[in-house]
């Protein structure tokens, strides 16, 4: 331990051959699984909106990973089926999450369908949540005099809605919206799916 | 599961569990030790494996000091400013969670960004800046050589501190790469990674130029050091080739790598020196210390997809960072007979000794944090607390209680001596000590004890989500008020650091003491 | 701790630099590691192959149709004997039996397009007349099952053995496309001239819907989304937000008027139920009830599809819990007004409000009957009834062209 470069050289094998079985086996291993035929690429709109998803930080409260019956609820809470693998082929940057501040999105397109609900609930989120600790996110939005042509206006309880005027959504809320609906991966898992089963062996005590 | 990969996996831990035993049997039999000719030439040909009571291991590093100062004094000024920055983006994000409706009017403000601009804030503007500029002051004293090429890592720092500043502000407007440790655009890591050539290159000169054979123990965590965290920022960052899961991977092993092989060596390396350093006696064993090296590379560099468990992953790839998570108990309890015992041997040194306080606060969560994340990487554990905030507790508690504080010790340790003046204000060293104890005790606690009871009403499909979210906001002011009392010790001492900074120079360099 | 400081324990060494002492390693440092490389081992060696059945492709063969081609009187048993009873004599005034009645004995290629398409309509049988809700089994069955158990129903209980191939019913098949739903005994009369004078089908029982809902429905109001815009076009439903196709006015119409005051407690449905008046709910009730939509619904929570057919069947007196069909009705078909239909209930949801009554956080069930039941399941139990159940067709049958509209839809 007095040489300078066999340090070296054993210190940085041992971190390459930890890349191999972290990065490259498990990359290899994914990159064999097909795309499952029920999931689309993003759509342009939905692409600017994943963009705000990701520029605003939502990962660090929202989870993209439900987790498997033997585990957790998450399917009792219509969270969604088990995430496996393939479900993620367009993302990136990836969202997996590892916090649950705030309820698994892999599938609240599924879940929560409505556009105006979405909408409603990032302009304010305690106007559905009265518990609710999400940020409000009012600068996504506007509030006009009256709404114009084309424009999305916010459905809103009295005790939310501006004094005069109307909340309407700007581009970047209806971007985000789109992609929040996007998230769908309800479809049936592909039958060679990779997912985490630790917690299945478990069970089965094997 | 393909054959391929079941037999990699076999191999790895085989390779990993027979290089400890080689390592066992090898320290065991005196196959690899410090000979007594290589510690002659370190201490003096009268010193090896004597106590030091008569000052053999006595040298004058005044010569060497003064070419790292420079470098040295820069870092850790800029260390500290981010530190102060970092922290209040930190009690911003930690308020905002139980007062959702402050600041919600513009985007640079959410949440989602003051999260992110604290955890980069601290990681690259203080940790690394701080670790560095401890790396530099000690690893030339214990080569007995001067930094080599001292120009480079001003250099260096500048580059640094300019991109942080980037990299925040482009966080800020929503400019990131989106995953966690990683949100600084590549482009600007182009830069940090430049830097870091500026930084590493005159101390790898130094220690192959270096006028002593061995290498103490901290060299080698923080040759280590320089070499792992080069290597996973790089590939971790390259863009356009990570996608989905595989990304994911890439993503936990990069950021478990930070905290395991770049913090822990700095930490692991700083205490290492200045235990036995300040109680003026050598540490326990080499042999012991080789196993924690050692075990720390290959156990450490593997555990990093215990934050997907239970996720889309391979399931051998998860299990195997939990057996790798658990096996991180055998370089730490190695680790914790080297250093602990000298601590514990010698209390008397911490009544004397402000820094040392620090350090062996520092040193002592070391084993804490490793030990919680061993038992938190098992399955059972994890089922719970995965997903809570028991696990910010647990970042914090490696990140926080164990790295920082053991830099706050060596910062207060380090500016006498570099400055050759005292604190001006020590005094404020006690308030500081005491409030990161106290402040970090209370944020913990609550935490930890909050995360459990949201993993059990998140785990029971008879509790509404909601539940989970209701019972967390108590413990999350709780956090507020911890995370602000850490907060407002940062600020003391900025304050101090300033004011040894600006006081007239005066009496020679003395170390600190407590009264 | 507390020894007497020496000479040497202060801090004067300014220049001491650090060395390691060549220490012996402390054997239990030795021991926790072999302890720890053994468990690595072993630990590695049992949970990294792959598992035998993995809960997601345990999800992913319940899927699909749970009988593979079994006989005919195995496929009766488990999908016809719920409604029309094991010896095929039905429910008094609910379901029509089978023994005794006309149609078997019109052959086996009138129960096979039966089978494929479904009642909706009123049908008399033996006499007697009922409210015909058969739903259609095309999607379940394949036409080797569909051929096997027609053959079984018309051999048993109509006394016919001539039986009917696959080919014959992949031919009913094909014609059945986009025909819908048989309207009740009269069109089947139409088609089997041979069967006795049949009920007339009255095509206004759809209470046709004022433009006010409708509005509702479709596109919401100023402070209430459109409840399209989350139970689908078509009411149908996803993952936790039930279905509503096909419950009754009267049960729609109090589960409204709970979340207007409380007695139910959900976030988004009492930020709906705030703004509608008594008009809005009857409305609303109505147009639901009427719906007749093929179930979208699919076990997905990886239940034990067994269990869940015994709870609902015979239930488990152990735990307490009565049968789901002994209140809900043959097949989960619902009994208006208190107890709504479960059949093709989105499985999410099921799960979902059990877990509610089982954690009292849903109170509003007639005599608190659900309350008792549910925290006698545990949540293995839970899935298992709310995947059985989604896997059971929708009644009323509705169309199949239904599906396909709400298919291109965006909302679905």
């Amino acid at each position: 331990m007095n040489r300078y470069l066999p340090l070296a050289l054993l210190a940085f094998g041992i971190l390459a051959f930890a890349t191999l079985m972290l990065v490259i086996a498990p990359g290899v291993q994914i990159a064999r699984h097909s795309v499952p035929p029920q999931l689309e690429p993003y759509t342009e709109q939905q692409a600017r909106g994943r963009a705000q998803y990701v520029g605003l930080g939502c990962v660090y409260c929202h989870s993209q990973q439900p987790r498997s019956p033997d585990q957790a609820p998450d399917g009792e809470r219509g969270w969604g089926r088990p995430a496996v693998a393939a479900d993620y082929v367009y993302d990136q940057p990836h969202q997996l999450g590892t916090m649950r501040t705030g309820p698994d999105l892999l599938n609240v397109g599924a879940r929560l369908p409505s556009e105006a609900w979405q909408l409603t609930h990032l302009y304010q989120p305690r106007a559905i949540f009265g518990w609710s600790v999400m940020p409000a996110y009012p600068f996504l939005f506007e509030i006009k005099p009256a709404a114009e042509p084309g424009d999305t206006v916010v459905v809103l309880p009295e005790a939310f809605a501006p004094e005069a005027g109307v909340v309407v959504a700007r581009q970047e809320a209806l971007d985000l919206t789109a992609y929040l609906l996007s998230l769908d991966r309800t479809y049936p898992a592909p039958a060679d799916a990779l997912r985490d089963e630790g917690y299945a062996t478990m069970e089965s005590g094997s | 599961m393909p054959l391929t990969i079941g037999l990699l996996l076999g191999l790895s831990f085989v390779v990993s569990v027979l290089a400890l035993a080689f390592l066992i049997w090898a320290v065991a039999t005196r196959q690899i030790t410090m000979q007594k000719g290589d510690a002659a030439t370190v201490f003096g040909a009268e010193g090896a494996g004597h106590p030091d009571v008569d000052g053999t291991h006595l040298f004058d590093t005044t010569g060497i000091d003064r070419i790292s100062a420079r470098p040295v004094l820069v870092l850790i000024a800029a260390a500290i400013f981010w530190l102060v920055v970092g922290s209040l983006f930190g009690v911003g994000a930690s308020l905002k969670l139980h007062w959702p409706d402050w600041l919600t009017g513009s985007a640079p403000l959410t949440f989602g960004r003051m999260r992110t601009l604290h955890l980069n804030l601290v990681i690259y503007g203080w940790l690394s800046q701080v670790g560095i500029a401890g790396m530099m002051w000690i690893l030339p004293r214990i080569f007995r050589t001067p930094l080599k090429m001292p120009g480079l890592p001003l250099a260096g720092a500048v580059i640094w501190n300019l991109t942080v500043a980037a990299g925040g502000w482009a966080i800020a407007t929503g400019w990131t790469d989106g995953e966690e440790w990683l949100e600084i655009p590549w482009q600007l890591d182009i830069l940090l990674a430049l830097a870091g050539v500026f930084f590493v290159l005159p101390m790898i000169q130094t220690a192959r130029k270096r006028e002593v054979h061995h290498i103490y123990v901290t060299g080698w965590y923080f040759l280590g050091a320089m070499i792992w965290f080069p290597f996973l920022f790089i590939v971790a960052n390259l863009p356009g080739i990570h996608y989905g899961v595989e990304e994911a991977t890439t993503n936990w092993w990069f950021a478990h790598n930070v905290l395991g092989l770049w913090l822990t060596p700095l930490g692991v390396g700083t205490a290492y020196y200045f235990i036995p350093k300040i109680i003026g006696k050598p540490v326990y064993s080499y042999a012991v210390s080789l196993l924690g090296f050692w075990g720390l590379a290959l156990f450490y560099s593997q555990v990093g997809i215990h934050h997907l468990i239970g996720g889309p992953v391979p399931t051998w790839v998860v299990t195997l960072s939990v057996v790798h998570s658990v096996m991180m108990f055998i370089p730490v309890i190695a680790v914790a007979v080297n250093q602990h015992v000298t601590v514990a041997r010698n209390t008397w040194a911490l009544k004397q000794s402000l820094p040392l306080r620090f350090i062996a606060f520092g040193a002592l969560m070391y084993t804490f944090a490793s030990f919680q994340g061993s038992i938190e990487a098992l399955r059972s554990v994890n089922t719970i607390t995965h997903f809570t905030h028991y696990t910010i507790g647990h970042a914090h508690l490696g990140a926080y209680a164990f790295v920082s504080i053991v830099m706050f010790g060596s910062v207060y340790h380090i500016m006498p001596r570099l400055l050759g003046r005292e604190f001006a204000w020590p005094g404020l060293i006690r308030a500081h000590f005491w409030l990161v104890v106290l402040g970090f005790a209370i944020y913990f606690f609550a935490l930890s004890i909050g995360g459990v009871l949201q993993g059990l009403a998140m785990l029971d499909a008879t509790r509404p989500f909601a539940e989970s979210v209701i019972l967390m906001k108590p413990y999350l002011e709780a956090r507020s008020i911890g995370g602000s009392m850490m907060t407002l010790g940062h600020i003391l001492f900025a304050l101090n650091f300033i004011g040894i900074l600006l006081a007239r120079p005066g009496t020679a360099a003395k170390p600190v003491v407590a009264e | 701790m507390t020894r007497k400081p020496t000479s040497s324990d202060h801090i004067v060494d300014e220049k001491f630099e650090p060395w390691e002492r060549n220490g012996r390693m402390p054997l239990p440092v030795v021991w926790v590691a072999v302890a720890l490389a053994i468990w690595g081992t072993g630990t590695l060696l049992t949970t990294s192959g792959g598992a035998p059945e993995t809960a997601v492709e345990a999800a992913v063969q319940q899927d699909r149709p749970v009988d593979a081609p079994d006989s005919g009187a195995a496929l009766f048993a488990a999908n016809c004997a719920t409604c029309h009873q094991p010896n095929g004599s039905g429910v008094r005034l609910a379901v029509p039996p089978l023994r005794g009645s006309e149609f078997p004995a019109q052959g086996p290629e009138l129960v096979a397009n039966v089978l494929l398409r479904g009642i909706d309509g009123p049908i008399r049988v033996d006499g007697h007349d009922y409210d015909g809700h058969m739903p259609s089994f095309s999607a379940a069955f394949g036409d080797a099952e569909i051929a096997e158990l027609a053959s079984y129903v018309a051999a048993t209980f109509g006394d016919r053995d001539d039986g009917v191939d696959t080919a014959t019913v992949a031919d009913l098949r094909a014609r059945a496309v986009g025909q819908g739903t048989w309207s009740g005994g009269e069109a089947l009369a139409a088609a089997y001239p041979g069967l006795p004078p049949q009920p007339a089908f009255s095509s206004a029982s759809v209470t046709p819907v004022s433009a006010d809902v409708s509005a509702l429905i479709f596109e919401g109001r100023d402070d209430v989304w459109a409840c399209a815009s989350c139970h689908g076009d078509l009411g149908q439903g996803v993952e936790n937000t039930p279905r509503l196709s096909g419950l009754s006015a009267d049960y729609i119409a109090k589960q409204l008027r709970d979340f207007q005051t409380g007695t139910r407690a959900n976030e988004h449905m009492s930020f709906v139920a705030k703004g509608l008046t008594e008009a809005d709910i009857a409305g609303l009730g109505a147009y639901y009830a009427g719906l007749s939509v093929p179930s979208t619904a699919a076990p997905i929570l990886g239940g034990d599809l067994k269990r869940g057919e015994t709870l609902a069947l015979v239930g488990d007196w152990d735990l307490g819990v009565p049968a789901c069909f002994s209140c809900h009705g043959p097949s989960g078909f619902g009994v208006a007004p208190n107890f709504p239909a479960l059949s093709a209930q989105q499985a999410p949801y099921t799960a979902s409000q059990l877990a509610a009554w089982a954690g009292g956080h849903r109170a509003n069930s007639p005599l608190s009957l659900m309350d008792q039941i549910s925290k006698g399941l545990s949540t293995d139990d839970r899935r298992a009834v709310a995947d059985y159940l989604a896997s059971l067709p929708a009644v009323p049958a509705g169309s199949t062209g239904a599906v396909a509209k709400e298919g291109d839809g965006h909302d679905l």
